[in-house]
Formats: structure tokens, C-alpha cells, sequence
């Protein structure tokens, strides 16, 4: 449909950036175009489709920034959507008109090859040589005329982030498509015979060619040194290089873990004052239950991550940009590479231990796509925030407080981070066996570019974390917050007055006669008198009503009827209600908990919780529910286990499949209830 | 004796060596010639990561990183 347009003025013009990663490409995209006006996905793939628009001398422009590629002979699914663009075999996608390559000055060997390539796609061509200034700082000069001439199409200087050179190629693009394609440049036949599949031959003829075009083109004077060679030759150093890179991955990590804390109570404190006011201004009944509980506690739990994403985007951003990202993941590819992922798994996984979320969309940094999907698959096990209170209250409550060997270490401290490592091991055995059987495949090519040093360009920074916290709450906040009101509705519905009624006069009951109960200790009977006593305040009725409401509600009987389940890892039916009552989140454990031991939820974060875990006892044999390998195995199943519907539906959003957030939710459950089966049974059978 | 074959994943840090050929014509070996390891090419090999693995070499201009076990596929020759 374009073509026979094709030079008319009234006409949209589209022109394709095609160029290997690290050239600047998205600087030049956002300098042209600003904001794109689309990012996504092309279908079927998990390849990102951005898309912007400008005008120039009065010619609507649509830019469409490819992924970026090496080669036109396509290896990996970024590639080969580049390829099909360009010859027009992308479905949804117009073929081209014009397209720019974006060449990095400073490397220009290497990025001729996919621009000579370009010379054979039969489209009109514009050379971008980007970085332009930072090869001139160099001391580089690039006699761009005669490249030009040897090139057959324009080559145009620019420097994006100071604008210049902008103008020339927005006019070289508007000249290009109203020209034809340049004269593909022939790679010259082998002189000996070779037995290498066309594609290397092609390469190695290809630097041949690359090698004359810039015969007497390149000028470097005495190259002058930089305060970026000193920076690397410190950051490369394998002493000081390794301490840096500890000290930046720490700064990442408390930067989404400890910087986004206040911003995220402040969100907590926006949505509670909100959810007040709207309290107060609805009429009691249903509808204010579901705005109140339902829709605006779901939004919070949605928003809440906001400051993790945009932090850790922010922070990808600028080490990408300054080319840090590379190298992070060469420090680290050895460790990673040993289990099956790769050194830019790394941090994703690091960031997984303030959140999932974060982690898990950061692995779009990851190329390799079997990569992307293992670490994404693991990325969960690692133990995230949410883990933490259900952690510190059982660490605190049930773990006895008795030193190991060292009088400063204690038990419930080891146990704390036994629990971490359990997470960090159970990842490294996943990602090992599923590399080898599921994932197994021909060997991929790890060759990774180290870019040079550069400044991060502001712009594209900000877009980035833009872009990220944008594209979570546009296409994952709304299914969390669907997902969220579902849960509450199970937990709160069927209603009705009279059993409510019944089950408060039980508990009542109950209460009554065993607190007179000689056979308890002491401590235990002051628990129950006191819970008895809360029933006659109006905040102990309320929270016993509640209590009843849940207990009664589909997610309560649910609860009983998983008992038989749960019954082998030590838990009563309560404990299987919580469990499942934080499918929507894991920190909702403690609220559910609350609820159900006749508690405000708000008392999840207070001691009235843990003193009543500990007063708790079995109906039918009066033994306490709580011990030792209750508490552990409590904790191993929430360490291993997936309830976060929040983490299931950003795997689905980023690998665009289903298919996935099934596979994690299913392994990770197995995995949790054979890792709390084995801790309660080994801690029943040692007499822990 | 046998003539031993020098490949890249051998070369000390701070050797800067010629490339003899690549081994193998699967897309590791394609990928390898496309970034630029093609035959006669200088290479320099920059240094390795703390863990002894990947390698960092230098080659037409720019840096690049490969694993030993690709490495272990460029046959090189003394520059």
C-alpha cells in the first residue's frame, strides 16, 4: 500500500533504525523522535516493537527503532524480526521506505559489516554515524564524504546528545526517499576454495571489503588519553574491579530494597487515608466492602510497586548507558554459567531479593531468549521483601534463641538466612536441570560486546523508567487488580447473619471453657481470658465478626478442605486458609492469620499475633499447633512456594505466554510442599 | 613432536596474537567471523574475568567478550 505512494508529500513517511546494540540507537530515536507513541511487543514474539513519530519540513515521519542486530543473516528471534521489517514480512508492520543505520564511529569495522549488508535490502539508505563527538574527542577524524561516495549512499555525522547533526540527516532522510536504493556493494568471490557454510564466507569476504572501503579513510592522530581509559583499566582491575562492582550491585539492591521503602509507605498512607474518607462517605454495606477492601486495596497492591520498578529501570538505564551493564554481566557470566543461565541473569536475580517484579522485567536486558526464560523461571525463588515478616515473626516467636557455637550468633538469625540460602540454592538446582533437559539445545553464542565508557543520556534514562513502570501498570496492573478483588470476594462472601452470629457464641464458648482449663499453663490461660475479655469490647466483637465472616467465606471452607493436604506438614486448617488466602500476595499471610485468630489485621505487625500463634492449640488433641517444625516448615513452603498472583502475571505479560506463570506456579508449589513436608517431618522425628 | 594448534582460550593476558581460523560452521563459529575474529585479524587479549572465564579481547577497535569454550574454537598464530 505504501509503495505506489512512495515521494508524495501528503504521504506518511516510515523509515527503520537499524543498528547494533551499543550505538547509540536509542539516543538517536529519542533525539528524533521523543517519546515513542507505542511500545510493545510484535506478535507472537517477546521481541519489543517501538515506534515514534516526528514531522520535518512538513513530511510526517513514522520511526520505527529495530531491535538491535549484528547481522542480517539472523540468528535469535530479535534478528529475524529486523530482517522480516525490513523486507516487509512483518504482519501489522509497513515495509520501510527509508532506512537509517545507525553506525557507532568509534567502532566502525565492525559496524560497516551490517551497514554493507544494508545495501543489498533494495531500500533507500542513510548512514547515522553516531558517537561522532566522542570519536573526535579521541582524536578520530572520518573523512565522511568519500565513505559516502564508497558507500553509495549519505553518511551523516551525529552527536545526539548535543544535537548535532540532526537537521542533516532529517533532510538526508526526506532526499533518501524520494532517490532509490544505493548499488548493492558485491562482495568479491573467494580465491580459494572454502568449505564454510555461506554465512561465514559471506563474513570473511565482508571484512575484506569493509577492510578497502575504509582504506585511507580513518584518521587517528596520537591517540590522546582519557579520563575513560584510567576509569576502566580501575574498573576492569580484577582487586578494584570486583570491589566496584560489589559496591554498585549494593548500591542497586538498596536502592529498590531501602530507597523505595518510604515511597512505598507513603503510596500505603495515600491509599489508607483514602480508603478512610471513602469509608466515612459510603452508605455500610456491599458495595462500600468491594469499593473499599475490594477495588482500592487492589489498586495499592498494584501501585506499591511502582517505586521498586522505577528505581531499578532507573538504575539499569544509567549502567547501561555508561556501559557498566556489560560488564557486570562478564564479572559475573562464570558464576551464573556453571547452573545454566548467564552473566546477565545476574541482575534480575540480585534485584528479585527486594522484589519479583522488578526482577523479573529487568531480565528484558537479557538477549538470549532461553536465558531470559530460565532466569525468569527461577527469579521467584529468590527470597523477596514479602518473605521477610512471615520470616521474622516465626523466626522470632518459634525459633529458640539459643547461641550457635559463637555466643553472637544465634539460632533464629541462621534460621533467617538458612532461609534465603535456601532460596538462592533450590534456583541454582532448577536452573541446572532445566537446562539440561527441557532447555536443552544446540550451544548459544556468547559473544558480548563491551562498549566503551559514556556518559548516560538523561533523556534516555528517564524514558526508560518511564517506559517500565508505564507498560507494568498498563498491562499487568489491571489483571493484578482483578485477580486481587476475586480473592477478597472469596474471602468475604457467602455471608449470612445468623452464622456469624453461631460461630461468635462458639468461639465464645470455646474461650469460656478453657480458660478455666487447670491442665493449661499459666500463660496460655491469661492469653484466653484476655481473648475472652476482647469479645465484650466493641474493636473484639468487630474483629471476632470478621474472623467469622472469613472463616465462613468460600477461601475458609476451601481451608478445610485442603486440611487433609496440609495436615503432613504440620498445619491445621487455618494455616492452609492463610496459605491460600495469600495467593494475591505472600505478606498477606499475617493479615489473614489475624483475621482468623479473631484479631484486628492490622495486629499482624504487633506481638497480640505472635502471643496468640503460640497460645493456639489443636481441637481434637490439645497439643500446640505452633512448634518448632511447624514454624520451619511454614517458612521453607513460603520461601519456595509462588503466592504472588502479582509475579505469575508479569511472567505471563513477559514472555507472552500463559504457558509459563502455570509451569512456575505448579513447580514452585510442588517444590514448597515437599521442601515444609520433609522440614516437619525430619524436625517431628529429631524431637525439635 | 606434534605440532601443537595454539587456540585463543590459551593466550595470556596482555598477548596480542593472529587469527588462523575458526573451527566449526554451526552459528557460534558464523557469529564469531561476524563480529569480526576473521582470518589474519589481530587480536589482543585484554584480560579475564575474576572468575578466569569469559575473556575480554580487543579486535578491530573495539572490546568484545567470549567464553573459553568459544575461544577455544579461534586458532591463532603468534602475531
Amino acid at each position: 500500500m505504501e509503495q505506489p505512494s512512495r515521494g508524495t508529500d501528503l504521504e506518511r513517511l516510515t523509515v527503520a533504525l537499524l543498528g547494533n546494540p551499543n550505538t547509540g540507537k536509542s539516543t538517536l530515536f529519542t533525539a528524533l523522535a521523543g517519546i515513542p507513541t507505542r511500545v510493545g511487543n510484535y506478535p507472537g514474539v517477546t521481541v519489543e516493537e517501538k515506534l515514534g513519530r516526528l514531522t520535518h519540513r512538513g513530511r510526517a515521519i513514522d520511526l520505527i527503532d529495530l531491535p538491535g542486530t549484528y547481522s542480517l543473516a539472523p540468528q535469535g528471534p530479535d534478528e529475524r524480526v529486523a530482517v522480516d521489517v525490513l523486507r516487509g514480512g512483518q504482519a501489522g508492520v509497513p515495509r520501510p521506505d527509508v532506512v537509517i543505520v545507525v553506525a557507532d564511529a568509534t567502532n566502525l569495522q565492525r559496524n560497516l559489516f551490517l551497514a554493507t549488508q544494508a545495501t543489498e535490502l533494495g531500500l533507500p539508505l542513510v548512514v547515522a554515524l553516531t558517537l561522532f563527538d566522542i570519536g573526535r574527542r579521541r582524536g578520530r577524524s572520518i573523512d565522511t564524504c568519500e565513505l559516502s561516495r564508497r558507500l553509495g549512499c549519505p553518511v551523516i555525522p551525529v552527536a545526539a546528545p548535543l544535537g548535532e547533526g540532526l537537521a542533516d540527516l532529517k533532510d538526508a532522510m526526506l532526499a533518501a526517499s524520494e532517490g532509490g536504493p544505493p548499488t548493492p556493494l558485491a562482495l568479491e568471490p573467494s580465491r580459494i576454495a572454502d568449505h564454510r557454510p555461506a554465512a561465514a564466507r559471506d563474513a570473511i569476504r565482508r571484512y575484506a571489503l569493509i577492510d578497502r572501503l575504509l582504506a585511507g579513510i580513518i584518521r587517528d592522530d596520537a591517540v590522546r588519553r582519557l579520563p575513560e581509559d584510567r576509569i576502566d583499566r580501575l574498573l576492569t582491575h580484577r582487586f578494584w574491579g570486583t570491589l566496584s562492582f560489589a559496591a554498585v550491585m549494593l548500591a542497586l539492591f538498596s536502592s529498590i530494597f531501602w530507597l523505595a521503602a518510604p515511597l512505598m509507605d507513603l503510596i500505603s498512607a495515600g491509599i489508607d487515608a483514602l480508603s478512610e474518607r471513602l469509608a466515612t462517605a459510603l452508605p455500610p454495606g456491599a458495595v462500600r466492602d468491594l469499593v473499599v477492601d475490594g477495588v482500592l486495596a487492589g489498586i495499592g497492591g498494584v501501585v506499591v510497586f511502582v517505586p521498586q520498578i522505577a528505581l531499578l529501570f532507573l538504575f539499569i538505564a544509567i549502567l547501561e548507558g555508561c556501559g557498566y551493564l556489560a560488564r557486570a554481566a562478564y564479572l559475573m557470566d562464570r558464576l551464573l554459567v556453571g547452573v545454566g543461565l548467564s552473566g546477565k541473569s545476574f541482575i534480575p536475580l540480585l534485584s528479585s531479593f527486594a522484589c519479583a517484579i522488578p526482577g523479573i522485567m529487568a531480565a528484558r536486558t537479557i538477549e538470549n531468549r532461553r536465558d531470559r526464560l530460565l532466569t525468569i523461571l527461577v527469579a521467584p525463588l529468590m527470597s523477596c521483601s514479602a518473605r521477610l515478616p512471615v520470616y521474622l515473626l516465626l523466626c522470632g516467636a518459634f525459633v529458640p534463641d539459643v547461641a550457635v557455637g559463637i555466643s553472637w550468633l544465634r539460632l533464629p538469625a541462621v534460621v533467617l538466612a538458612g532461609m534465603y540460602a535456601l532460596g538462592v540454592l533450590v534456583a541454582a538446582a532448577v536452573a541446572w536441570a532445566v537446562s539440561r533437559t527441557i532447555f536443552r539445545g544446540p550451544p548459544q553464542p556468547f559473544v558480548m560486546e563491551l562498549p566503551g565508557w559514556r556518559w548516560p543520556q538523561a533523556a534516555v534514562v528517564l524514558e526508560r523508567a518511564r517506559e517500565a513502570v508505564w507498560s507494568f501498570l498498563k498491562n499487568a496492573g489491571t489483571l493484578i487488580l482483578a485477580v486481587s478483588v476475586v480473592v477478597w470476594a472469596v474471602s468475604t462472601y457467602p455471608q449470612s447473619e445468623p452464622r456469624i452470629a453461631a460461630d461468635v457464641a462458639a468461639e465464645r464458648a470455646s474461650l469460656a471453657a478453657r480458660v478455666t482449663d487447670a491442665g493449661l499453663p499459666e500463660a496460655d490461660r491469661e492469653e484466653l481470658a484476655e481473648e475472652l475479655a476482647a469479645l465484650d469490647t466493641p474493636a473484639g466483637l468487630e474483629a471476632a465478626r470478621r474472623g467469622a465472616i472469613q472463616r465462613g467465606s468460600i477461601l475458609g471452607r476451601a481451608g478445610r478442605f485442603v486440611e487433609p493436604l496440609v495436615r503432613p506438614l504440620g498445619w491445621d486448617w487455618k494455616l492452609g486458609c492463610a496459605a491460600i488466602a495469600s495467593f494475591p500476595a505472600r505478606e498477606v499471610v499475617l493479615g489473614t492469620l489475624s483475621v482468623l485468630y479473631n484479631l484486628p489485621p492490622e495486629e499482624a505487625e504487633g506481638t497480640a499475633l505472635e502471643r496468640r500463634l503460640k497460645a493456639a492449640r489443636w481441637a481434637d488433641t490439645g497439643k500446640r499447633v505452633f512448634t518448632l517444625p511447624v514454624a520451619l516448615s511454614i517458612m521453607v513452603f513460603f520461601a519456595l512456594c509462588a503466592q504472588c498472583a502479582s509475579t505469575l502475571v508479569v511472567i505471563g505479560r513477559e514472555t507472552q505466554s500463559w504457558l509459563w506463570p502455570v509451569v512456575t506456579f505448579t513447580y514452585m508449589t510442588v517444590l514448597a510442599w515437599l521442601g515444609a513436608f520433609a522440614t516437619y517431618q525430619f524436625g517431628t522425628r529429631l524431637g525439635w | 613432536m606434534a605440532v601443537a594448534v595454539t587456540t585463543l582460550d590459551d593466550v595470556g593476558a596482555g598477548e596480542t596474537v593472529q587469527v588462523a581460523d575458526i573451527q566449526g560452521d554451526d552459528g557460534v563459529a558464523i557469529r564469531l567471523l561476524e563480529m569480526g575474529l576473521t582470518p589474519g585479524i589481530a587480536v589482543r587479549v585484554v584480560g579475564r574475568a575474576p572468575f578466569g572465564d569469559p575473556l575480554e579481547l580487543e579486535v578491530r577497535g573495539y572490546r568484545l567478550s567470549i567464553r573459553r569454550a568459544e575461544a577455544a574454537r579461534v586458532i591463532v598464530d603468534a602475531a
